[in-house]
């Protein structure tokens, strides 16, 4: 099963064309900001932008007016009057940008949490096919490094467009400004400007062009300190001296990454170099032009300044469109992804699909009609040619060893996934044409793995936080035997779960976390029941505790129960033992030993470890009374038991008894 | 959360020592990324002076004589030094990116050096994780911490050159004399007028950093909310990305309830959210307050400059000289004090740093070496050990005795909770025992060289690591190996028919994170390859913790049939759940709440109906009762 991969991998092909471009990606940001009631966005990064160029405006004529004013010995009321004014109005544009720039962040973020909100309802719901699909796994990635911080494109996108109209506005005001003077600065000065870009683009994308080659020296770094702090690690580092292995991984993965960053700036150094030389053409032109000016006309110094900085400002408006233009497209690409997406085709259906109420009265029936299942880019089906029917009310049991193609039976049963050949009915209607979401209503199951809620045990059973059944949820915790543990608690059922995210949380151990899970299924109340192998990591008591909870939680109702335990199926109507992807037997457990087949052959192997005799293989010290029949299963005969002095060869070695605890005392739970 | 207790800003003279001790450090460890940075940010600082002198120079010409010779110079001398300087600044601003660059993983790598070298025992504890989590989240949340540290210290020195700077081209400001012509204008020449000006430009600049602080200072003291902000939406906002979860989400339709919390509006950074309304509110007035008041700066100095020069104690050039010198002086003075304002909110965050950096190493280092037996002749003995982890009342472990020695085969068996584990962290001196002692050959085991103590012992967890790196070095748990010794051990945990599948072989990387022709393994296929590792390592003590939970029976079968031939004279332990496994030990250790309650064989353990482990036993086998009538 493929896992999570928002780490990058290489992509040697070329990028697929975005179905979007970067003006359709902005209007999609602006439409979002409107539908999501969050238009200040929109109006605060417009003032942002008037704001900006206003403040450019008076700053590029302060110094020059009140020059003005003293090289003309203007009285000196006029003169205070000029400062004062300007001083007032700088004073209330910068207050007005600050106040906005404080308050601009959280539009931002809302928007973007939209965006989350939509890819994280997307991934939670999709199609679980999908989830498996490659290409929709590479744009997930993608998708939730453009949504994952501040600066990422899904929200990074508002500034680049504030600076664009900035620019832009700037770019109209300052091109009305001097070509009073003339066109030709414009000119020399639009085409130095023009040229640093062009010469600075392909410079300093090599970032951007490296990034995976970046991004794998940095997840190397991370994945470094990710061992160092994980407390799961932490055991094995000590106990294997694995930290010098770890260090030196980590000392060739930081040379390597000098080694990139010299190279970049070596590139990149270029790039200055170019601006460096510009800059010296262009003022040096521009400087000449207006000394010439000077020198046969009338300007005054204070135009003089006036223009020498407007010149310089002006060449910063068209650098910034042209940056904030390849910002956007870069954004841009990333927002169509996104979009993509969420757009991503269902092959289930959902609401499209006819509905289903579950009633937990009615018997229903699921048939397996001649299914095969191939996983995608494999060989061999994984089941093939099945046909099985789940009658109403029926417990069924389904075994077989690792990677026989167990679990897929339940996807399949449960629609998680759809059968390759073959159909899935539900009182004889293929489950394709139902509303998948609502199917899924029809069961309740424990999988191996489960998904732990950060919110408090009561919403975790009931799997909501408001309208809660609190009598309901007592009961189904009593059922699965917490009670005692729960009410201990300070908050009770209030107590939340997850160390992840609330410090306070209360820790579950496994078994316990076991039974929430059951408490949880109860809960549901749905005819089917579904449980994969929910016991591994249980002591022996608590295991068959849970099995006897099994068997009185799924009374009256359908259920499939997967296990490596064969034994422990017996509670079970009837056992499909699954082999090579096809249904290798079938029967009840009695019936199945008694056929002396596969599902005896497994059954002996797990079995004879419990026998009362040693017929264990794998230890020849005690196998000294091979192939004995066994008697009864309550006794133990003392001819059995090896003699001490064989069994603890080193009784040397043993701890005087009085050391030891009474054996007898301490029996009762 | 412990932030919210700790409101009060750090003294002066702490947060001097703590910004200091930070120097020290990289004075030590980075010398040549610390003199580059400061060398870089002397030259931002002063290069702009020589343009603002420059172009003063030729404004004063042009409102002046006019020569067109005199203008070709300074114009090509302006023209040039830019030049120069942009020139020098390049080279130096690579050199500094290049040294400065991973600022973030070398700080954080600081933390990882602690947490290798820390006592396990004090890794454990949920403080030193919380601790931990505080420091990354508040570097990762807020951007408060070390990197931020290092930053707002260059921002300083950039900030106090500027003044340098600043002062050296207005020193004449104040010594030009208004001509006795201007009248009563002569007032500007007393000195007494520069002490209101002095006390208007103190108060602006002391006020608006004041101002701006106040308004960041909302974020800071509110790091704890915003934590855990930051903390569900990592959950919430995607739950749905995870593969393995993804079933469980669908049936019990999990998409729901995170996006009841995701588009929650007054969450706390959303538009509805208590730091939009204090954005709003103070936040937002205070930040405005600070940017106006620093405008009013700037027209004090307009007009005292203005007046002067209207006076006509300097001309036109030198008044654009004092205004652009004046200006980056204001701008250094006011980002000095708004910089050590915030270096001073910084400091309660760097110094959570230091604090878990100095937090010290309590268990006792001793020095025996480990005699190397050639017949692996070892004897431990526990006496009357009990053992409570930090900060619990409960014991997890009370007066265990216990002897065994070296080929063995000892089982651990006992309900979940009852101590097993424990006695294994014990025993590996991953913790010391609160009471009684654990003896190596009749010796405190606290005697012995921990890593040598270590080497003894070979344990496979329940919740073992492998890493993310080459398959062979996961083995051997080393960059170098022996390539066929780490093959035989693969092959002997039972991996050989998987191994052969591996295109690269024992050089597979496990997981996509390091290669992306990395293979994901099983979690059966993982516990095979820390068999392996366990068996590499060759140690008298091999330990097994549940270690077959994640396989089927065959492979079970496989496993324990095929392993006391594998580890030959080795001990072994074993912890498991599955009691058959326990059978062919020769002595089994039943742990009940904390305590050894029988220890004994198989059969004498079994035939005694009242014990725990007759109980334990007969939950498991009543499953396979019926094969009596089958086999």
């Amino acid at each position: 099963m493929a896992t999570d991969t928002t780490n990058t991998t290489k992509q040697k092909e070329k990028p697929p064309k975005p179905r979007y471009n970067m003006w359709q990606s902005s209007w999609y940001m602006i439409r979002l900001a409107i539908r999501e009631k969050e238009k200040k966005v929109l109006i605060l990064c417009t003032l942002t932008a008037l704001l900006a160029v206003a403040s450019n405006l008076a700053n590029l004529s302060i110094t020059p007016v009140i020059l003005g004013a003293v090289e003309n010995h203007s009285p000196l009321s006029t003169l205070l009057l000029l400062i004062g004014g300007f001083v007032a109005l700088t004073m209330l544009l910068s207050a007005a940008a600050s106040y906005v720039s404080t308050n601009i962040l959280y539009g931002k973020i809302t928007v973007r949490t939209a965006i989350i909100t939509k890819l994280n309802t997307k991934m939670a719901a999709t199609s679980y096919p999908n989830i498996s699909d490659e290409k929709f796994l590479k744009m997930r990635g993608k998708a939730s490094d453009s949504i994952s911080c501040n600066s990422a494109a899904a929200e990074a996108v508002w500034d680049t467009l504030t600076r664009l109209l900035e620019n832009v506005l700037g770019f109209l005001i300052y091109l009305a400004l001097l070509s009073s003077v003339n066109p030709l600065l414009i000119l020399v000065i639009t085409a130095t400007s023009l040229l640093g870009y062009f010469i600075n683009k392909p410079l300093s994308e090599y970032g951007y062009r490296h990034r995976e080659e970046e991004g794998l020296l940095t997840g190397t770094l991370f994945y470094y300190s990710s061992c160092a702090e994980s407390s799961h690690m932490a055991k094995d580092i000590r106990l294997f001296g694995m930290r010098p292995w770890l260090e030196e991984l980590y000392a060739k993965t930081w040379s390597a990454y000098q080694m990139f960053q010299r190279k970049a700036q070596n590139v990149y150094i270029w790039g200055r170099i170019a601006d460096l030389v510009l800059a010296f053409l262009r003022n040096g032109f521009v400087y000449a032009y207006l000394i010439y000016l000077m020198l046969n006309g009338n300007m005054s110094v204070s135009l003089f300044l006036l223009y020498f900085t407007a010149a310089g400002n002006f060449s910063g408006w068209v650098s910034g469109i042209l940056g904030t233009l390849l910002t956007l497209y870069q954004q841009g690409l990333e927002i169509s992804n996104v979009r993509e997406c969420l757009e991503y085709p269902e092959p289930f259906l959902f609401k499209e699909g006819a509905p289903l109420e579950p009633d937990i009265h009615r018997p229903y029936e699921i048939r397996l009609e001649d299914v095969s299942f191939r996983y995608p880019n494999t060989e061999k089906d994984t089941l093939s040619h099945i046909s099985l029917t789940l009658h109403p009310g029926e417990k069924l049991a389904v075994v077989g060893l690792n990677g026989a193609g167990k679990t897929t039976l339940i996807k399949l049963l449960c629609g998680f996934l759809d059968p390759t050949e073959g159909r899935v009915l539900l009182d004889g209607r293929d489950i394709r044409e139902y509303n998948r979401r609502d199917y899924y209503r029809l069961f309740a199951a424990v999988f191996q793995d489960f998904s732990v809620l950060a919110t408090t045990i009561a919403a975790n059973v009931a799997q909501r936080e408001e309208d809660i059944d609190m009598p309901l949820v007592k009961d189904c915790i009593a059922k699965a035997g917490l009670t005692e543990k729960i009410e201990s608690l300070p908050e009770q059922y209030e107590e939340k779960l997850c160390r992840d995210v609330y410090e306070d949380a209360v820790m579950l151990s496994g078994g316990e976390t076991q039974r929430l899970m059951l408490a949880r299924a109860l809960y549901k109340k749905a005819p089917f029941v579904m449980l994969d192998e929910p016991t591994a990591a249980l002591d022996p008591i608590a295991e068959a505790d849970l099995y006897s909870k099994y068997h009185e939680m799924t009374a009256g109702r359908s259920s499939v129960y997967i296990s490596h335990r064969l034994a422990s199926t017996r509670f079970c109507d009837r056992i499909i033992l699954i082999e090579n992807g096809i249904i290798a037997e079938e029967g009840t457990h009695e019936g199945l030993l008694a056929k002396n087949g596969r599902y005896a052959e497994l059954f002996e192997v797990q079995s004879k470890y419990y026998k009362k005799d040693s017929t264990n293989g794998a230890n020849e010290n005690s196998a000294d009374s091979t192939n004995e029949p066994p008697n009864e299963n309550d006794a133990f005969h003392e001819d059995n038991i090896l003699p001490e002095t064989k069994a603890l060869p080193k009784s040397k070695t043993l701890p005087d008894t009085n050391a030891l605890p009474e054996r007898k005392e301490d029996t009762a739970e | 959360m412990k932030l919210k207790k700790k409101k009060e800003l750090m003294s002066w003279k702490e947060t001097w020592n703590t910004n200091k001790r930070l120097l020290q450090l990289l004075y030590t460890q980075r010398p040549k990324m610390l003199g580059i940075c400061i060398l870089m940010d002397i030259w931002n600082a002063l290069t702009p002076y020589v343009g603002i002198y420059l172009s003063a120079l030729i404004i004063e010409e042009l409102a002046g004589s006019r020569n067109p010779d005199t203008l070709l110079r300074l114009v090509l001398t302006t023209l040039f030094s830019a030049a120069l300087i942009a020139l020098a600044g390049a080279f130096l601003n690579r050199l500094q990116a290049v040294e400065n660059a991973g600022f973030y993983y070398y700080s954080r790598k600081l933390l990882d050096d602690k947490l290798m070298d820390m006592d396990f025992c004090i890794l454990d504890e949920t403080e030193t994780n919380s601790a931990l989590t505080t420091i990354l989240q508040n570097q990762g949340g807020g951007g408060w911490g070390m990197g931020r540290a290092f930053n707002l210290i260059n921002d300083l020195i950039s900030s106090l050159f500027s003044l340098f700077g600043g002062i050296a081209l207005t020193v004449t400001l104040f010594t030009s004399r208004v001509p006795d012509s201007a009248g009563n204008m002569t007032f500007l020449n007393s000195p007494l007028f520069l002490l209101p000006l002095l006390a208007v430009m103190l108060a602006v600049i002391y006020l608006a950093p004041a101002l701006s602080n106040k308004s960041d200072s909302y974020y800071a003291f509110n790091s704890g909310t915003h934590n855990l902000a930051n903390r569900l939406f990592s959950h919430f906002g995607f739950l749905g990305y995870q593969n393995q979860l993804a079933a469980d989400m669908r049936m019990y339709r999990q998409d729901i309830i995170c996006e009841k919390y995701n588009s929650d509006k007054t969450s706390t950074f959303s538009s509805k959210g208590p730091f939009a309304g204090l954005a709003r509110g103070p936040m937002g007035l205070y930040a405005a307050a600070s940017a106006a008041v620093s405008g009013i700066l700037t027209g004090v100095i307009y007009v005292f400059v203005c007046l002067k020069a209207w006076a006509g104690a300097f001309g036109i050039g030198m008044m654009t000289q004092y205004i652009g010198a004046i200006t980056r002086f204001a701008t250094g003075l006011s980002s000095l004090i708004s910089v050590t304002g915030q270096i001073r909110i910084n400091s309660t965050f760097l110094k959570q740093i230091f604090d878990f950096l100095d937090h010290p190493n309590i268990m006792y280092q001793g020095s025996l070496t480990i005699e190397k037996r050639n017949d692996r002749q070892y004897e431990i003995e526990f006496r009357d050990v009990s053992f409570r982890y930090p900060g619990s009342e409960q014991y997890a472990l009370r007066h265990v005795n216990m002897k065994f020695r070296v080929g063995q085969r000892l089982a651990v068996v006992g309900p979940n909770g009852s101590g097993k584990t424990t006695f294994i962290k014990l025993l590996c001196r991953l913790y010391d025992p609160t009471e009684g002692t654990i003896l190596l050959n009749g010796f405190d085991i606290r005697k012995y060289d921990y890593r040598e103590y270590l080497s003894i012992f070979s344990v496979v967890f329940q919740d073992f690591a492998l890493t993310d790196m080459p398959l062979g070095e996961n083995v051997a748990a080393a960059g170098t190996y022996n390539r066929e010794l780490a093959q035989s051990c693969l092959i002997k945990a039972g991996f050989e028919s998987r191994l052969k599948e591996l295109p690269k072989g024992m050089d597979t990387y496990l997981k996509k994170t390091l290669d992306e022709d990395g293979v994901d393994m099983s979690g059966g296929e993982s516990q095979k390859i820390a068999l392996a590792r366990a068996l590499y390592k060759d140690s008298p003590f091999i330990v097994l913790d549940e270690p077959t939970t994640a396989l089927d029976p065959i492979a079970e079968a496989e496993i324990y049939s095929k392993f006391n031939e594998i580890i030959e004279d080795k001990t072994a332990i074993y912890i498991s759940h599955r009691l058959s496994s326990c059978k062919f030990c020769d002595e089994i250790l039943v742990f009940d709440k904390g305590g050894v309650v029988q220890q004994g064989s198989h059969e004498a353990l079994v035939s005694d109906a009242a014990g725990k482990y007759h109980a334990l036993w007969y939950a498991q086998a009543q499953y396979y009762a019926e094969s009596n009538a089958a086999g």
